[in-house]
């Protein structure tokens, strides 16, 4: 639906983003995924014309939008603010773009409430300020006045990043819910490993103006592309020479020990070797974090540091100092050129 | 930001922005730059040729000498004993736990209400000759000095205590913010009242009162009002001769090379004030930040002395104010003896303000010439700022750093350019004179206005966030939808506040006024100043009073609104 061919966006004499090209599929939830200063805004900015690339193409259903004003590209926008007006209500901040569309006020009337109704907003709420709402509710009048038009795609740019740890879970899964509901071809921006992945149907990893890999949530963090994308997306340790021959694995067929050689927490295990574990080595606990949830080891083996995440399956914890056995399947390592 | 190079298309928005441009490009030129130049050229060049003969005139005039000299001997008394006063208010209002510091602070703050030639026609009243207090000390002392309020000291006088509002609004939100913790910190780690005062408090103040003393020392430079009516034959100070020397054809020339004076004295001050604000103020790290918790002076001797200080400067500031306030309410009999009866109260002062063409039509001319200055300033800017937000780029730049010219320069210099200038047809302004018309004045007022109104609107135009243009454009707004619709509404509280300080500003003005108003066309500071020339009469004393607490009442309504009531708040500096 939303196509990106060969983008390429200059401010002076610095490249911000270099060839950028992306699909974007109908109905789809499209993340661009990043840290700060990577071309993601730029590159949501240039699909919804505020940004004018310097070369290539923006096409919507194959038409080249790359030169069509703002105001006519049918897609709305969800900023990281929200930049919902102070000085109007909720009614008259979702009824905005319609006003300046010079829609009837009847209709205008009935589009809003409808869309309120949708995001869960009630008609005492569409009277109040925007300040007299709760960070939750302010993103619900965002999201309705940017879908109230009946754009065919919704870009969002980070939007849940001023809000606290647990209404930004929150809303992320309302969120998720409401594109459903909807069913919009939905661009979203962040620099949140956790929201991308729980969030999206596919995401672009961006790295210094350029795209690192395109994939589904868990091809990017299970097969991570890049050496940048496997260090950005979860935790991992990366694993010395020294510790693959002490463990083994250096003798595994495709290991090669002058690549950065790098493997996931959770795909180690202690005293407690799963199947395809081929691959077993002795450790000393440095220290351990409990969260409920799970257990968090710091393990010492030779010189190595090495981070494990165990499952809380109600067995005692390892103390410090304690020797344990740690395995691991040598398939699950991930080696990139160094 | 685009970029691609697009085919230039001639819209009717590009047309409109144009015409904005050129008309800015007018406006700099003929108000705020060739004024100034013509000044210098009227100075240096005469009849064709370079000419020193205006300095060599200044050198030798022993008057224009002498009031150099003056100036030069009151700004930095001025800096000094404001500096004391200044600081000691703040002290006492912010950190001194000194009882009544409530209704000291309301007193401390009367500056704000009234200034400039009525807080000096208040002081005259009192300490002047046949002064209620003056009368008062002659009674006691049959030999007193009935004119002793006059001169150096006299003015001095008046002035430390007119010029202590910068503090009680700059030093005194410096204060406020100073971080309670770092106090306690001192304090824990041994260090006594004195010691964490001067090394821990004064100096986070510093930066501030630094600035404001500069600003202290630039208004001492420039004094006219208090100089003019206490100031008495042997101490006039550079503004009062300017004034004096450009009512005379023969020597506008000195008027106008001590106006540059004052000009140049001017920039190199801020100049030094603009790199004391570079080095910046300290700001505290402190992530939770605590407010001062006001100190108890423990030894009770110091104690009592400060108390007393406290109560001694609440009486210089209130007295005046509150015989202003009940003289206008007594008749001219009372006036004229000073002397206080029940039977003398009377609203026929009012009455009179309120009914006579005369005596309400300088208080009209204030209100409509303000007005509509005020507003001017505040749609030029509103468009300046615009196009500030929007370019940023050299012609922004440009349109920006021309705006604050008036901001470098006295109040005298810009007045003396205007009237100079504009007294013969020039292109610039359609080869109209406007010296001696009613235009000239509005224009003036305008001008002084801006740099302030710049400032403050530039910083409620920056503060909007950028996304909220963004989303109007992607909702389909054109700009100029989007600036009514959207960003107006949003700063317009910070423009009204604005229009109403400036209003308020400019109501009693004198300094601009005294060399462009219409003869038919009186503003009331000119016409107080008059009335006060004449105060043997009693009933021109009354009409002043009078005057004095209308606008004391005005005043304190913009103030309200604008700082008091929690929102919508302007900080800065209203040159």
């Amino acid at each position: 639906m939303i196509k990106l061919d060969n983008i390429g966006v200059t401010f002076g004499s610095f490249e911000a983003l270099k060839d950028i090209n992306i699909h974007v599929k109908e109905g789809e939830f499209f993340t661009f995924l990043g840290p700060s200063g990577c071309g993601k805004t730029t590159t949501l900015r240039t699909i919804t014309g505020f940004i004018t690339p310097s070369c290539g193409r923006v096409s919507v259903r194959g038409v080249d939008i790359t030169n069509t004003p703002i105001e006519k590209r049918n897609i709305g926008m969800v900023f990281q603010s929200y930049a919902l007006f102070p000085t109007m209500s909720v009614y008259e901040n979702i009824a905005f773009g319609l006003k300046v569309q010079k829609v009837g006020k009847d209709e205008i009337r009935e589009r809003v409430n409808t869309m309120a109704e949708k995001v869960d907003l009630s008609q005492e709420q569409l009277q109040k300020k925007v300040s007299q709402l709760s960070g939750g509710q302010q993103q619900r009048v965002a999201i309705a006045r940017a879908l109230v038009t009946s754009p065919e795609i919704i870009c969002l740019d980070e939007p849940l990043s001023n809000l606290d740890a647990k209404l930004r879970v929150q809303l992320r899964n309302e969120l998720k819910d409401l594109q459903k509901r909807f069913g919009i071809t939905t661009v979203y921006v962040t620099h949140d490993q956790e929201e991308a992945l729980t969030l999206s149907d596919r995401i672009a990893v961006f790295n210094k103006g350029v795209i690192e890999q395109i994939g589904r949530p868990d091809e990017i963090y299970n097969h991570s592309a890049t050496e940048f994308v496997c260090n950005f997306i979860g935790d991992i340790n990366r694993l010395s020479p020294e510790f693959l021959t002490a463990s083994g694995a250096d003798k595994v067929s495709g290991i090669d020990l002058h690549k950065h050689s790098y493997i996931r927490l959770e795909r180690m295990h202690v005293n407690d070797a799963v199947a395809g574990d081929a691959m077993t080595i002795q450790a000393e606990v440095e220290s351990y974090e409990y969260y409920g949830l799970y257990i968090k080891y710091t393990l010492k083996v030779r010189e190595q540091i090495i981070k494990v995440i165990e499952k809380n399956s109600g067995k005692p914890l390892y103390g410090t100092g304690e020797t344990v056995t740690l395995s691991f399947n040598p398939a699950d390592i991930m080696q990139y050129k160094g | 930001m685009h970029m691609k190079t697009k085919k230039l298309s001639i819209t009717p928005q590009t047309v409109c922005n144009i015409l904005i441009l050129v008309f800015f490009f007018w406006f700099v030129m003929a108000c705020l730059i060739m004024p100034n130049i013509n000044t210098i050229w009227s100075v240096f060049v005469q009849e064709g040729e370079i000419t020193l003969e205006p300095l060599q005139k200044l050198l030798g005039s022993e008057r224009a000498m002498k009031s150099l000299k003056n100036s030069f001997i009151l700004a930095p008394s001025l800096a000094l004993t404001v500096g004391f006063v200044g600081i000691s208010l703040v002290l006492i209002t912010e950190y001194f736990d000194i009882k009544g510091a409530s209704i000291l602070r309301l007193g401390y703050m009367t500056t704000l209400i009234y200034g400039g030639i009525i807080l000096v026609s208040g002081y005259k009243f009192i300490y002047g000759n046949n002064g209620f207090l003056t009368n008062i000390f002659a009674g006691i002392i049959p030999s007193f000095p009935t004119d002793w309020f006059q001169g150096y000291w006299a003015v001095l006088f008046v002035m430390t205590f007119a010029c202590t509002s910068n503090h009680m609004i700059f030093l005194r939100n410096a204060m406020r913010a100073v971080d309670f913790q770092t106090v306690e910190a001192a304090q824990n780690m041994g260090a006594g009242p004195g010691k964490i005062l001067l090394k821990v408090v004064l100096p986070v103040l510093t930066p501030s009162l630094l600035a404001v003393t500069i600003l202290t020392f630039i208004t001492g430079l420039s004094a006219t009002s208090a100089p003019l009516l206490v100031g008495g034959r042997d101490f006039q100070t550079i503004t009062p001769m300017i004034l004096s020397f450009s009512k005379n054809v023969g020597s506008r020339d000195l008027a106008a090379l001590l106006a540059l004076f004052l000009g140049i004295a001017t920039i190199i001050l801020l100049v030094v004030m603009m790199q004391i604000e570079k080095r910046g103020h300290y700001m505290s790290v402190s992530k939770v930040k605590t407010t001062i918790v006001k100190q108890k002076i423990r030894n009770p001797v110091l104690n009592v002395l400060a108390h007393g200080y406290a109560y001694i400067l609440f009486l210089i500031y209130v007295v005046p104010v509150v015989l202003i306030i009940l003289f206008s309410f007594t008749d001219s009999a009372t006036i004229a003896s000073r002397k206080l009866s029940i039977s003398s109260f009377t609203l026929k002062n009012y009455e009179a303000v309120f009914s006579k063409a005369t005596a309400y039509k300088p208080f009209l001319v204030s209100i409509v010439y303000s007005a509509l200055s005020a507003f001017a300033v505040a749609v030029l800017v509103l468009a300046a700022c615009r196009i500030i937000q929007k370019r940023k780029d050299k012609i922004s730049t440009a349109l920006e750093y021309s705006l604050l010219i008036p901001w470098l320069l006295p109040t005298t210099l810009i007045a003396i350019g205007l009237i100079t200038t504009y007294n013969t047809p020039r292109f610039w302004m359609f080869n109209k004179v406007l010296t001696g018309t009613t235009i000239i004045m509005f224009l003036g007022y305008m001008i002084i206005k801006i740099p302030f109104t710049l400032r403050m609107t530039k910083a409620a135009f920056f503060a909007l966030d950028d996304s909220l243009e963004d989303a109007a454009r992607n909702l389909g707004a054109k700009p100029l939808y989007t600036f009514f619709r959207v960003l107006l509404p949003v700063v317009l509280p910070t423009v009204l506040a604005i229009f109403a300080l400036n209003f308020n500003g400019l109501l009693g003005d004198y300094d601009m006024s005294v060399f462009m108003y219409h003869p038919l066309m009186q503003p009331l500071g000119v016409y107080i100043k008059s009335l006060t020339d004449s105060q043997t009469n009693a009933d021109n004393s009354a009409l002043t009073f009078v005057y004095a607490v209308l606008m004391m009442i005005i005043s304190g309504i913009v103030l309200y609104l604008v700082y008091g009531r929690g929102e919508n708040k302007v900080k800065g500096n209203n040159k």
